[in-house]
């Protein structure tokens, strides 16, 4: 299926490839170049490129390129969901995804890679069977090694491949148990000039953390079940039950996983938790513009917004910026034409703003591109949605666990159109 | 990292790994080897260190056992002889106590790869399939299909086969899905893994218990099986629902895939697991992951072929964010465009509005042509954005523009009088050859109804010696002749310099064969200028007629959650045509119908051999005479009796093709303008028993293919298949001559 993995990084170096099947010449990456060369950014090199043999299906994270060489029909998101699991596993492993990284640690990156697949077809995926076969480095281990000698090899066969639920592993032991869900929602949403939103939707996860002795068995309800649209599960969740009675019912994974995703769209009403007021002005024909926006909070039933950042493009006419924020830190870069602002946490007492002119191409006519104002934030302990947790329950073990639940909302692309 | 001079480190590494105190420390020993590794993984030779590499597998330290046999799988093809020493040690490995080493020793061995090591590989597989660890059955289950691959496709080792049969029972499931996978590959032959009721219900029943990767395998295999009754299909539909709801959007589009092609006879089943699907695709589509977004995309676009309204309700979803790539961008555009009805159109139509004026030129022209194809059904809106969009005064916007508008009048023309206020003062911002081309058309169509098309014109004219591109001289040449017959006086004396200019002093020649055909019919007289130039202007029912009608599901159900939707067929079509050349040595010549026929025609008269294909069964009747009514009426009043797609590749023809045709008795009715894409030709032909044939030719060069459609009046099929026969080898000719 995946007959070769080439790594390749944004200037053009293959710097990792890896072979399941017969060796495929790195030539094959020349069509990958012309294709990248074309796209002028690399984010705009498309993700499925034809060559005379082969298709190069690729997906670009952490400035890398994972470059998969097939030569049979597949399914592409087959193909494009591993690539993503590939990427996902080394930053399990190694805490960040890079080049050097990836670099330093060859050794176990060849390692993983051999695991994950056998003769281009997946094999183990899932990162807590993974670190039982190949254990993770970690600085203390790297000592630890050095100084005795031993590897970073597991010596004994992962014991959940054996038990009856495929991703649970038989014989867990904790002393203390606990399980702690986190309900995590990302707005993303177009709002237009003068204020309204175009769209707006909300992609929520509940990401788990469970650490319970035996086979430990979950049901978790919620106030307002309706609210979620389109859900879909981790493989443990009875589907049936939810689809009856609207509770999630399931025997966890051990460790980290995510238990669910979900959308909340248009149909319920989005809260938009921020609103930007902006005054955008160039002139005809002269140097100067003015620029001031304004960021404040609207439906944040009464939680501080935090981590807010602004960025916006400006175009290409702006020479140069001189503003002064009320709050925060602001940078220009005059090559790149962006713009970014570090605004922190929004006091509703005192609106933090940024104000200046800027000065344009003298001569040249008025940009007819407005910029667009790109917004990052955070809402600690609240759900957007008004999602919330009713009760969860265990059944199956006799101890009682320690359960924490905790919400939390973020900007996804959420942006504001001038 | 040094490239050139690898010879200096291989001797380096060579010394140090034979070095007796590095073999002793351990650490040091495994540090060396690492590097060897690390330099491989760069592309470096490392094939000098063979020798010592073998030497280093006899060792307990499991990475460092781990280390050698990567390095021996990548190698061993080129050094076979020194290879066939490792094979002992890995043999060895094979009945170690520990699990890990042995499927690791059998991984190995199996990815090998070089001759004669079949025979030393087949007994450790054998023992590996009943293994009592369900990771060494995994290794030992890939490595069968390993080690058929070695053997060079010969033969099927019939006991194995059944051995992988039976192991489809395995407790594990990912032995499971390696089985079916390793048959896959076994039996590729014979059509591959047959999937009867058994082995379907039991992968059924299995499904859950599977990997997501496993699942969407599975589903794909499941394809094959073709229920016995009403009642098991239904019960298999029933057992796959949750799957539509699964967290993984591979699983969920396998899940489809299949239930539209286990319901093809229940339309309303596919309509209803369309809609279901509906949430998951639109996820998807806005999903964190660039790339699976864009493949979402394409397959939205797909559904939309069947359902046009599918997605209605949410064209917000696809309205385009500033930081997405442009490949996600143009898809949401041409999702957009199939996306409008009534209700939505002003808030599309003012979306749209906004990308025209992008920072990125490719963009804001694709926005554009959508919203001319919107034009189509919503002129009047359409237009008045346009023509805004001119006040701009941007150069790449007024010629795309312009080009819009030029294809708009074409097709409805109601919207002229609009387009030709809207032109005066555009000639200014436009540079290319394409922009210019469609203005010149557009003052030469429909000179008489704009005030200063003579003027404009005229400019033209003055600046015809520094201008670079023959294809407007041609356009020029054409448009100032065709204004000249509605307005002689004010264009007389410019036609007469640009015509000398043409003969006299242009120096390509097609500008200047043209220039003399034009000069030579005017001196013929001016009613013979009219009879020829005056076509008619405008020609809706092409619209009506490239109106895609609304195609079945099952049309393209079968290309679901492949590559297809992503690239179109053909593309994949001739990869595949190319390995199969590959395997098969050289290819037949295309054009054996030639060939065979050549010795038998005596070679006195070549022109025969041209008639061949139709002097058996088929005799088509020269000089038909069909009106262009006749042929409309006649078009929408018959069913297409056969449709079937050729690969054209590269640059398009339209004369060559049409005189090729004629030659054949095969007339043209109506043709696109050449350039355009997609390009379309109407044909008719009669054959001697005045069955009619009438053909629609569509070439869309983005899938570098020819859609042939025949409509027949009487369904003969022995004279269609001829018919077909005859068109194909036209078809085929002109390509090879022109390649």
């Amino acid at each position: 299926m995946i007959h070769s993995l080439f790594l390749i990084n944004s200037s053009g170096d293959i710097f990792l490839e890896k072979h399941w099947k017969s060796v495929v010449s790195r030539s094959v990456c020349d069509y990958f170049f012309e294709a990248q060369e074309r796209a002028t950014e690399a984010e705009n090199v498309p993700p499925v490129i034809p060559t005379p043999h082969h298709y190069l299906l690729n997906v670009y994270r952490h400035k890398i390129f994972f470059v998969a060489v097939i030569q049979t029909e597949v399914p592409p998101l087959f193909v494009i969901e591993f690539l993503h699991r590939v990427v996902d596993t080394f930053q399990d492993y190694f805490g960040v995804c890079s080049e050097p990284v990836i670099k330093d640690n060859v050794v176990v990156v060849y390692e993983v890679l051999e695991e994950m697949l056998d003769n281009g077809f997946p094999l183990a995926t899932e990162s807590n069977i993974l670190k039982e076969l190949i254990k993770p480095p970690t600085i203390l281990r790297t000592v630890v090694n050095t100084i005795t000698g031993s590897t970073n090899v597991g010596d004994q066969l992962p014991t959940g491949q054996l038990s009856v639920v495929p991703w649970r592993r038989t014989g867990v032991k904790y002393t203390n148990n606990e399980a702690y869900f986190d309900v995590i929602e990302e707005i993303d949403a177009i709002i237009d000039k003068s204020g309204s939103t175009i769209t707006a939707e909300i992609q929520g996860v509940i990401d788990a953390c469970v650490k319970l002795t035996g086979m430990p068995d979950l049901t978790l309800s919620f106030m307002n079940p309706r609210l979620l649209d389109d859900v879909s599960f981790h493989p443990c969740v009875r589907f049936k039950r939810w689809e009856s009675e609207r509770i999630l019912s399931f025997i966890p994974p051990d460790g980290n996983f995510r238990l669910l995703s979900y959308h909340v769209s248009a149909q319920n009403l989005v809260a938009i938790p921020v609103y930007v007021k902006h005054n955008i002005s160039f002139r005809d024909s002269s140097s100067l513009g003015r620029f001031e926006i304004t960021v404040g909070p609207k439906q944040t039933m009464g939680k501080t917004i935090e981590g807010v950042t602004v960025t916006s493009q400006m175009p290409k006419g702006v020479l140069n910026m001189s503003l002064t924020p009320s709050q925060g830190t602001h940078t220009f870069d005059p090559v790149t034409k962006m713009l970014s602002w570090d605004v922190g946490k929004i006091n509703p007492q005192k609106l933090p703003s940024l104000k200046g002119t800027m000065s344009l191409q003298a001569g040249a006519s008025k940009p007819d591109e407005n910029p667009t104002i790109n917004l990052q934030f955070k809402i600690q302990q609240l759900a957007i949605s008004g999602l919330k947790v009713n009760r969860l329950d265990m059944y199956g073990e006799k101890y009682k666990p320690f359960k924490g639940i905790k919400y939390m909302t973020k900007a996804g692309k959420f942006q504001v159109r001038t | 990292m040094p490239y050139l001079g690898s010879e200096d480190v291989v001797k380096e590494l060579k010394k140090a790994l034979c070095n007796p105190h590095i073999q002793a420390d351990r650490l040091r020993y495994r540090n060396v080897i690492q590097r060897v590794i690390r330099y491989m993984t760069q592309g470096l030779d490392m094939s000098g260190v063979f020798m010592e590499m073998v030497k280093a597998s006899a060792t307990v330290d499991i990475v460092q056992k781990k280390l050698v046999y990567l390095y021996m799988c990548t190698y061993a093809p080129l050094k076979p002889d020194l290879a066939l020493l490792a094979i002992n040690t890995l043999c060895k490995d094979c009945s170690d106590p520990n699990p890990m080493v042995r499927g690791l020793a059998l991984r190995s061995m199996c990815s090998l790869r070089m001759p004669g090591v079949q025979e030393y590989i087949q007994q450790p597989i054998l023992n590996g399939l009943r293994d009592k660890a369900s990771y060494v059955r995994r290794v030992a289950v890939l490595g069968c299909a390993k080690m058929h691959n070695l053997h060079g496709d010969s033969e099927v080792d019939g006991a194995l086969v059944n051995e992988l049969y039976s192991l489809l029972r395995d407790q594990d499931p990912i032995v499971v899905v390696n089985c079916l996978r390793s048959l896959e590959e076994i039996l590729k032959q014979e059509g591959g893994i047959v999937i009867n009721k058994p082995i379907a219900h039991h992968l059924l029943n299995r499904m859950s218990k599977l990997d997501q990767w496993g699942q969407a395998e599975v589903l794909n295999f499941l394809l094959r099986y073709q229920p016995r009754s009403e009642e098991e299909l239904f019960d298999i539909l029933n057992l796959l629902d949750s799957f539509l709801k699964s967290g993984s959007p591979g699983v969920v589009m396998g899940a489809t895939k299949l239930f539209l092609i286990l319901a093809k006879k229940f339309p309303h089943v596919q309509t209803d697991v369309l809609v279901r699907v509906k949430g998951p695709l639109l996820a998807a589509c806005s999903s964190e992951s660039r790339e699976l977004c864009f493949v979402a995309l394409c397959h939205v676009r797909q559904i939309l072929h069947s359902l046009p309204g599918h997605f209605s309700s949410h064209y917000k979803k696809f309205f385009c964010s500033y930081s997405e790539p442009h490949y996600i961008k143009l898809q949401k555009v041409e999702v957009l465009c199939e996306l409008v009805n009534d209700e939505n159109v002003q808030q599309v139509l003012e979306e749209l509005r906004g990308y025209c004026t992008d920072v990125s030129a490719d963009f804001a022209q694709a926005a554009i042509f959508a919203i001319g194809s919107i034009a189509r059904t919503y002129t009047d809106q359409c237009v008045q954005i346009l023509t805004e969009l001119l006040g701009l005064r941007q150069e790449h916007i007024t010629t795309v523009v312009v080009q819009t508008f030029r294809d708009l009048v074409w097709l409805c023309p109601q919207c002229t009088e609009a387009v030709c206020q809207a032109l005066p003062g555009c000639e200014e911002n436009i540079q290319d050859s394409e922009g210019k081309q469609a203005l010149i058309w557009l003052l030469g169509v429909h000179g008489e109804r704009i005030p200063n098309a003579p003027y404009v014109l005229e400019d033209f004219v003055e600046n015809v010696k520094s201008e670079t591109f023959p294809a407007v001289k041609m356009e020029l040449l054409t448009a100032l002749l065709r204004l000249f017959l509605s307005r002689p006086a004010e264009c007389q004396d410019m036609l007469g310099r640009l015509l000398y200019y043409c003969i006299e002093e242009e120096k390509d020649m097609a500008v200047r064969d043209r220039g003399l055909f034009y000069y030579r019919l005017l001196l013929v007289g001016i009613d013979e200028v009219k009879r020829i130039l005056c076509s008619p202007k405008s020609d809706p029912t092409l619209g009506l007629l490239e109106d895609p009608a609304e195609r079945p599901v099952n049309s393209w159900a079968s290309d679901f959650n492949t590559l297809v939707p992503v690239y179109g067929k053909s593309r994949w079509a001739t990869i595949s045509k190319c390995h199969g050349a590959e395997r098969c040595g050289p290819e037949l010549p295309k054009t054996s119908s030639f060939a065979a026929s050549g010795p038998l025609i005596p070679e006195e008269n070549k022109e025969r051999v041209q008639e061949v294909p139709d002097s058996g069964a088929l005799m088509l009747v020269p000089n038909l005479q069909l009106t262009a009514d006749y042929f409309e009426k006649t078009w929408l009043s018959l069913k297409v009796a056969h449709q079937q797609v050729l690969p054209w590749q590269g640059e398009f023809h339209p004369d060559t093709l049409q005189m090729a045709l004629q030659v054949v008795n095969i007339q043209t009715i109506a043709m696109s303008r050449a350039g355009a894409r997609p390009w379309k030709a109407y044909l008719s032909a009669q054959d001697d028993t005045g069955c009619l044939f009438l053909t629609e030719l569509l070439w869309k060069p983005e899938n570098s293919e020819m859609q042939i459609s025949v409509k027949q009046n009487e369904t003969r099929t022995e004279t269609l298949k001829s018919f077909i026969s005859v068109l194909e080898t036209v078809i085929g000719t002109i390509e090879e001559i022109k390649s």
